[in-house]
Order: C-alpha cells, then structure tokens, then sequence
C-alpha cells in the first residue's frame, strides 16, 4: 500500500457532488453528519471545496450539462482520490436510463478523464445511511 | 364569487373560443385558436383573475398545443386554455410572459423541448436544456429520434465562470457578479445563479438550471400507467409522496377511479408525514445559513423518528412508492397506530421547544425580519404557491381549495402570514408542522375499515389534471391518453418550478448577507450553495465560506448590539 493510500484511510474528507439526482440521496449524506448517525466521530467531514477531498460522493445520474462539471470536479481533487458512486442512479443511472439528457453513469464520465480512477459502488434508492457508512468502510479496508 | 358567477364571467369570451367542455363541476376546458391566445389569457389572468399555474406544450401529430392551466381557488377550479398551432413547420404563439412573469420560464422550457416560438418574449434563451444541445433538436417532438446524447471521447468544455456565451451573459463582466453555484456539498441540485452586485447590494440576478433536468416527461411516456408512480417519486426525493398522488389522482380522474375511503385516509398520513420531516428538514438548514448550527442538529435529529415511522409503514425511508393508481400498495397496520399516536407526542414537544426558541428570539426577529421581502402583488405576478405564497398573504392550499384524500373530512387550519420576508416563511412551516401532526392524528382515529385498493382495469382515452398540495406548494400533473397502457403526454410542474422565479423579485435591493437566507426561504429544491463566489474582473473575492461567514457575522453583529 503507498503511503498516499494509507494517509487517505483514516480520517477521509469527503466532497459531495449532485449531478442530477432527486435530492434523497444528497439529503441521507447530509443525514450521516447529523446526530443519529454522526460520521464525524470517524474522522469523516464534508467539506466545502473539492481540493480538500480526499474522496468524492457522487449522487445522481450526470446529466448532459452536469458532465463536465464532475469531471471538473474530480480534475480539481487531490489525487488519490476515492470516487463513490452513491446510489442507483449514480451506479448505472437507475429508472432514468432511457433520459435524452443522461450521460452517465458516474464511473464512465469519471473513466473518460482518468482511465485509473478508484471508483466504489453504494446502490441503493436511496442506499440507507448504514448502507453508505458500510460500503465507505468496506471500500476504505480493501484499498 | 361562486362556481356559477365564474362560469358566467368565462361567457364573456365565448366567440372567441372554439369549444367550451365542463367534465365535471370544477373542471373547465376551453380551446381556442393561437392568434387569439393572447387576448384570453390576458383575460383569465387579469380581469376573472386566475392563478397561473403552469402551461404545456404538446405535440399532437397534426398540429402542436400549448395548454395554459389556471386555477380558481376560491372554487378550486381548475381551467385549461387549449390553443392549437396549425403550422408544423414554423410553430409560434404570442408570448405571455410580458404581463405575466410567472410564465417566463415555462415559456423557454416549451421553446427548448418543442421549439415552439414564443414572439415576443422578453428572454427566449435556453433554459433546461444543456449548453452543448444541438440546436434545432427538439426532445418532445414525437418524430424526435432519441438524441445521441454526446458521442463518446467528444470533449467536453471545461466550465469557467466565463463559459457561458456572450450572448448569454446579461451582465457586463465590468460589474462585480456574485455567482452560486452549480455544485455545493450540502444537498440537492445544482443550479448557477449570477447575482450583479454594487456594493453591498444586489442589483440583479441571472438563473441557469438544466444541471438536474433528466427529462422525466418523456421517460414517462414510454412507462406504463402503473410504472409511472415510481419514476415520479423520484422527481424529488422530500415530495417522493406529493408527486405521484398527483399523477395518481388525475389517472383516476380520467378514468373514472373512485379509491376506497381507507386508501385516502392512508394517503393523507403519508403525505403529511411527508410534510412534517420536510419542514423540520427546512429549519434546520435555514439555521444553518444564519449561523445557529445547534438549530441544525437537533432539526435533523427530531426529524429521525418520521423517517422511521415511514420506513415501518411503507418499507423505506424515502421514495415510498405507496400509492398507485385506484388506491395504496401499503396499508397503515392497525397494530402500528399507537406507537405512531405517541411518536407524534414526542415530535410535537420537541418542535414546540424549537418554535419557542425561533419566536422568541430577538436575534432572530432582528436577522429575518424585513429580509428578502417578496410582496403580495409579486407573489401574484410569479404565480407562487405553498408556504411561500402564504408568508406573503396569499391564502391559497390545494387540500382545502380543491380538497382530495381525506382533507375535508378533517379539522384544521391554512396558516398564512401577510409580511412576505424570510421570518413569515418560517413561522408559516413552524406553525404548519403542528397543523399536520393534528391531520394525522385525526386520520389515524377516523382510519375506516376496508380494503386500500380498487380494481383498476383500462384507462380511457382522454386527459386530466390533478394537483396536491406538496411541503413547497402546488405539484401538479396533466395526463394525456389514447387508450393505450401508457401516457401519451405527461406533464409535471413542481412547486419550485414557479417559487424559484420569484428571487427576483426578493433578492434585488437585498444585502449580499441575505441572499443565502433568501434564497433559501423559499426552500427550493436547492438550498445554500458551497461553490459560491463573488467575482470582481474574474478574480475571486469572496467564496462561499467567506458568504456564509459574512451572514453569520451579519447575526452576531445584530446579537451584539441588542445585549
Ligand atoms: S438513487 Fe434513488 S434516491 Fe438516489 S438520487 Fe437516484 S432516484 Fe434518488
């Protein structure tokens, strides 16, 4: 494991990116940092540029104008970067497969900038908290 | 005035209309021809007057419509204005944007999806499309083949504040230009907004959306009648219950569906379940942007015990997929209604504690009173609906204007305040939460016995509107079918589709402090932006941080002064 890995597991900073989902996703990630499920007690925090992240979350399907926002997005993060799909319609666009305007899903637009991107999958509609805190541990135990 | 005197004020215009139908009581369809649309909207909205409520276009093989959809609330009326384009080629209709504003956007948006032209329209640029569409691609066009969406490897134009074209851009770039957005960490959808800034004040603003648009309208028409529900629950996950009973309700309109009395009473828990957690939700993130963080927290934390009873009663905690057409997938189980009863206790007392803490904070009363004004007549001129419409004086709510589910056999109250700035609207959410927590208990102890579904067996060609009263106001949906399985159109408006506008008329003249705040009262389906900047010559100046810190600073200040 290089070091760059092993200093991105422990307290991982997250920036949150919405690229066109229908807001239940987004908001149960916001519900992580409340008190219920307080994520912040491991050390994960949301933060407000994305040059601070050490992982993205990414909702939603990318919709054609969205596209090169994200890949903008993760151009701007300190690389490793962790890119978590959260969600059907990030995973594979979810009941919105057949939209004239969707690009996605995630993994591709991510792919199209950086072929090597570390990319994990949380499904779900939206996943339930627990389901997100997991899949953010298991993803960070085998990297 | 009354059914009868509004039919009578509608004759008025009779040798101008082509057809005049009246399905039901309070259902009025008119047809006119396109060169006389103009003079009868000016009529419907300015001399009955009406409440606009959105327009749709459609494309009909032979010709094109635009539908403009009205209310009357008093009557809960609703009137469609049918007004057909005969020339495919070359499709225009007079505009009506220029005396009413509210009919801005939808305007563009049927000029994006149709191409449908609107002469004389103030701003006719694009608006739900993305910025690389091709031009002259029309998505709702039933010969559209479906667009290659970008072909792959094609480069993608990287976004910079001075991306959008020249054309585009309505402020000179010599002006300092406060931009928000498309991306903030803190929830929901993207969208860009360029507020022009002379000092401390905002001069005006500029809106881009698209960022979301997933074109759901069309997904839907190839969708059966009983699949759309769950595509509509996902137009936006806190009105996941709203959008499909809409839908649901104007399926059963059209075809002549009578649910069963338990499946409305379920229906009414659900959405005012539904309305609960959103309002909770709101104030926490309103307390948030002001800089009271505790607020936050404990907001969200009440929220929890809805999310769960609604995870019990229908298997998730959002996107709950409960109605259906003729009725409920799930049933509230009699055996749960107790430990919903005291659930409701516990809400109640916690949001009582918080209600006390926002009204008789002086702080508070300091930091939003005055703030982000949005007037009467403005409210009526952006046609804006729900909480936002009531903190402006504008009584209107669809569940006692035009009452479904089981409203109208239940006690309670439309809360509604005259002042129109950010603390009316948060006194309105306050003082609704505890209006709906009387709902369902009231609906919990009348919940009739019986199945919660009727058989449904064809839906009839024809079509039908339906709307329901969602936590931001108005959702409404118009159903079109040929007797087939599926929609042939579907049209969707959603409450912030009309709400959002209105910044424009209550950020301009506000201090940049404010405009989080005020952008936020409105509870769009967005809410602060952490990708907010203030660009002077292109060069940063303030960020999103430094934004939010100085309407934080703006209520500390104020804390200062008052001790
Ligand atoms: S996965 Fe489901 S909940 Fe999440 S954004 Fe998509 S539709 Fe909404």
């Amino acid at each position: 494991m290089s070091w760059k890995i092993w200093s991105l597991k422990k307290s991982p900073w997250v920036f949150h990116v919405n690229t066109g989902a229908c807001n239940n996703c987004d908001i149960e990630i916001v519900n992580l940092l409340t008190p219920k499920f307080d994520v912040e007690r491991f050390g994960i925090k949301l933060v407000g540029s994305p040059r601070h992240a050490d992982a993205l979350l990414v909702t939603g399907v990318v919709t054609r104008q969205a596209a090169p926002r994200l890949q903008e997005v993760y151009r701007q993060t300190s690389k490793p970067c962790v890119v978590f799909a959260i969600g059907a319609c990030a995973c594979d666009k979810g009941i919105f497969t057949t939209g004239y305007h969707v690009v996605g899903p995630v993994d591709k637009i991510i792919r199209e900038v950086d072929p090597n991107a570390i990319i994990a999958y949380v499904p779900g509609c939206p996943p339930k908290p627990e389901a997100m805190i997991s899949g953010i541990v298991q993803a960070l135990s085998v990297l | 005035m009354n059914q009868e005197e509004l039919n009578n004020r509608l004759t008025e215009i009779k040798d101008k209309l082509t057809a005049v139908e009246q399905p039901a009581d309070n259902r009025i369809w008119l047809t006119c021809e396109a060169e006389n649309s103009y003079e009868i909207n000016k009529f419907l909205f300015e001399e009955v007057p009406l409440r606009f409520v959105i327009a749709t276009g459609i494309d009909s093989d032979d010709c094109f419509e635009v539908l403009y959809h009205y209310a009357y609330d008093e009557t809960g009326c609703m009137i469609t204005l049918k007004a057909n384009i005969g020339d495919r080629e070359k499709p225009a209709i007079e505009s009506i944007a220029p005396f009413l504003p509210g009919a801005e956007w939808i305007e563009r948006e049927i000029h994006d999806i149709l191409g449908i032209d609107f002469k004389n329209h103030p701003d006719m640029r694009r608006l739900i499309l993305s910025d690389d569409w091709p031009e002259g691609v029309y998505p709702l066009r039933k010969d559209a083949e479906k667009p290659v969406s970008r072909p792959d490897g094609e480069p993608l134009t990287r976004p910079t504040v001075q991306s959008q074209s020249p054309a585009r851009r309505t402020v000179p770039l010599s002006k300092p230009v406060v931009v928000v957005g498309p991306f903030h960490p803190l929830q929901e959808e993207m969208e860009f907004f360029q507020l022009s800034v002379d000092g401390e004040i905002v001069t005006d603003i500029d809106m881009r959306i698209s960022y979301n648009h997933r074109g759901i309208e069309k997904i839907s028409e190839s969708l059966q009648f009983d699949q759309v529900p769950f595509l509509v629950s996902r137009i936006c996950g806190i009105c996941s219950a709203s959008h499909p009973l809409a839908y649901v309700q104007a399926v059963e309109e059209l075809a002549g569906i009578k649910p069963p009395e338990r499946a409305l009473y379920v229906r009414t828990i659900i959405t005012e379940l539904e309305r609960i957690h959103s309002h909770i939700l709101w104030v926490g993130l309103a307390g948030h942007f002001i800089g009271y963080d505790t607020v936050f927290m404990w907001a969200w934390k009440y929220r929890e015990p809805v999310l769960d009873l609604l995870e019990e009663i229908t298997g998730n905690r959002n996107n709950y997929g409960n109605v259906k057409v003729g009725g409920c997938r799930e049933d509230v189980p009699n055996d749960l209604i107790p430990k919903i009863l005291k659930e409701l206790d516990g809400i109640e007392k916690k949001m009582e504690m918080i209600t006390k803490a926002v009204l008789d904070d002086p702080v508070l009363h300091a930091r939003l009173k005055g703030v982000g004004v949005l007037s009467k007549a403005d409210a009526v001129k952006y046609a804006v609906t729900g909480p936002t419409a009531r903190a402006s004086g504008v009584a209107i709510d669809v569940r006692r204007d035009d009452p479904y589910a089981a409203y109208a056999d239940l006690d309670w109250n439309v809360i509604s305040q005259p002042e129109g700035d950010v603390f009316a609207k948060a006194v309105v959410r306050l003082l609704e939460t505890f209006e709906s927590i009387k709902i369902v208990r009231q609906a919990l102890e009348k919940l009739p016995d019986g199945p919660v579904a009727a058989e449904v067996k064809e839906i009839p060609p024809g079509e039908a509107v339906g709307h329901v009263e969602a936590p931001r106001g108005e959702t409404f949906h118009y159903v079109r079918s040929d007797g087939g399985n599926r929609p042939v159109r579907h049209k969707v408006r959603a409450p912030s589709f009309v709400n959002v506008p209105s910044f424009k008329a209550s950020c301009i003249g506000g201090h940049i402090a404010d405009v989080t705040i005020t952008l936020a009262a409105v509870d769009p389906c967005y809410s602060c932006t952490e990708r907010l900047a203030v660009v002077d010559n292109n060069k940063v100046i303030h960020d999103y941080d430094t934004l939010l810190q100085l309407s934080r600073e703006k209520t500390a200040r104020i804390r200062k002064e008052m001790l």
